[in-house]
């Protein structure tokens, strides 16, 4: 289904049609014909086409995303340590499409929230009854003094998957023993959250294993970060002579970046490295802000009951985008705020009133590969705000022993393998 | 139940006792959003995201009988030592979620 153009196929496949639409009462009929576009086929929107497919097989769904496959960011710093092929974190369309769901293979570049009408790039337009967009993050060009998209083709941030992700792991690859590198991560909030700090372990083992006389220096934006008394613990015990961390208290935040000197400056300092990855400061992905839903924080504000902006009517953010703090921007975020928003969609157009509920979080980080930690979180979204419920949550305890380290990576593996299945499989 | 999808869409078939229904009408189908889309069905949406019908690193949560489920969240709830990260999430669900959680994904026969 590349046609822009909505088609009658869900209703026919139903066989809906054929029960006569004269016997359905109106708002039966309406239901039915209701049209739901999704932007963005990440674990937001191929979560919640799919849960939406489910909840509502004869309404017509369609998953708006300019690439025709989906690479996972969860478990792409093993790739980048060479522990595992990047095709491991591809994932196709396929089962959605089998599932009546139809995808555009097109990038959306504007919303008119008022006439309820998607505009791609090509021009052709897809009206919609509800909007629910998954755009994820794009960087914030021009935050950081010279860091462009010029600069990231050599200094690549990897903070999307896919082809950054492969020049990082090559250049870590063609390193010679005893060039050193440099990771630099910004202020909060960005994607992610402990994924630095994991990819800075998988960094370290890399060259503890292959580059013994090489070096990871980070250059931190902020002085303290999640599950920050378990990862130096990991760090200590693993990569004493392999990993430096320096916070913002220690000069750590990174001001500027100069591509051609592979140079990275400090209010007080300069680094040079054979291997530079900046984490750039983060935004809502751009079709928040020609939609009108990201604020002037570049983030999305939203009623967590429904997921709908609180800026444009019939139109929902979930994952990165959103303003959602205490959740953090994961993919068990995304994937979780995708099914409360799609049964909050289905009960829209079925005259009902979304209902409160608890939602959760859990991310895993490797610190060795085969050792892991996690953080929890359970989130109330009562009062017109999420909110952590007290008691609650927390991270892995330290000093544990390496089979809770062995046996939560464990619990990742099957992790990442449940929520790839239940949003793409 | 070849795959984690199936399990969780009939999951909530079967506690509608709707898993052979096909087409509705319109107030059926508004009553059916109304059940599938309520407050015990919300709840356990968060399971899904790690427990699949395989238990390998998680443990698959087929097969358990309602009172197996409750006594078992309501034990990682109450266990004040453990630190696993079911007993970091139970904390965080009442004695009424988790009832409502168990009678949810414990639905005895899932055809």
């Amino acid at each position: 289904m590349k046609s822009p153009i909505i088609s009658r196929r869900g209703l026919i496949q139903t066989g809906l049609l054929g029960l006569g639409g004269l016997a359905l009462p109106l708002n039966a009929l309406s239901q039915s014909n209701a049209s739901i576009v999704i932007v963005g086929g990440g674990f937001g929107g191929a979560s919640a086409g799919r849960t939406l497919k489910d909840l509502l097989p004869s309404a017509e769904i369609t998953l708006i995303e300019a690439n025709a496959n989906y690479t996972a960011c969860p478990f792409s710093n093993l790739v980048i340590a060479t522990e595992r092929p990047l095709s491991a974190q591809e994932f196709s369309y396929d089962r959605l499409q089998a599932a009546g769901i139809s995808i555009i293979s097109a990038r959306a570049t504007s919303v008119d929230a008022s006439g309820q009408i998607v505009e791609l790039q090509d021009g052709s337009q897809v009206p919609y009854d509800r909007l629910i967009l998954s755009p994820g993050v794009d960087m914030r060009w021009g935050a950081l003094e010279g860091y462009s998209q010029e600069a990231a083709e050599r200094h690549p941030h990897a903070w999307k998957a896919g082809a950054q992700t492969q020049l990082l792991r090559d250049q870590l690859v063609a390193l010679e023993d005893g060039e050193n590198v440099v990771m630099t991560v910004p202020p909060a909030p960005y994607r992610c959250p402990p994924g630095p700090y994991e990819r800075a372990s998988m960094i370290a083992h890399y060259l503890k294993t292959n580059r013994p006389r090489s070096k990871l220096i980070i250059l931190d934006a902020k002085d303290s970060f999640s599950k920050m008394a378990l990862f130096q613990e990991a760090w200590a015990e693993h990569y004493p002579d392999h990993l430096e961390w320096r916070g913002a208290l220690d000069d750590g935040a990174v001001s500027r970046v100069d591509a051609n000197l592979k140079t990275v400056y400090t209010d007080f300092d300069e680094l040079s490295a054979a291997v530079i990855n900046v984490i750039p400061p983060q935004k809502a992905g751009q079709i928040a802000d020609a939609a009108g839903v990201s604020d002037q924080t570049g983030w999305c504000p939203i009623d967590p009951l429904s997921f709908e902006s609180k800026l444009q009517p019939k139109v929902h953010v979930i994952g990165d985008a959103t303003i959602a703090a205490p959740m953090p921007k994961s993919a068990f975020s995304a994937n979780l705020q995708a099914k409360v928003c799609a049964f909050a969609v289905a009960r829209l157009l079925s005259d009902l009133e979304p209902i409160a509920t608890t939602l959760a979080n859990t991310c895993y980080s490797y610190t060795t590969p085969d050792e892991a930690i996690s953080i929890a979180g359970v989130y109330s979204n009562v009062g017109g705000q999420l909110s952590s419920v007290s008691g609650a949550g927390g991270v892995s305890p330290l000093n544990g022993d390496k089979a809770v380290r062995q046996a939560e990576a464990a619990q990742a593996a099957h992790w990442f393998q449940t929520i790839t299945n239940e949003a793409f499989g | 139940m070849p795959n984690q999808r199936a399990w969780s869409v009939l999951g909530s078939l079967s506690l509608l006792g709707l898993a052979a229904c096909g087409g509705a009408d319109g107030p059926q189908q508004s009553q059916n959003v109304e059940q599938s889309t309520g407050k015990a069905s919300l709840l356990a949406t968060a399971c899904s995201g790690c427990h699949s019908d395989v238990s390998t690193g998680i443990a698959s949560l087929q097969g358990y009988s309602v009172e197996a489920l409750q006594l078992s969240l309501s034990n990682y709830k109450s266990d004040a030592e453990g630190t696993t990260v079911m007993h970091r999430l139970a904390r965080g669900y009442s004695e009424t979620d988790i009832a409502l959680i168990s009678q949810y994904l414990g639905a005895e026969d899932l055809e």
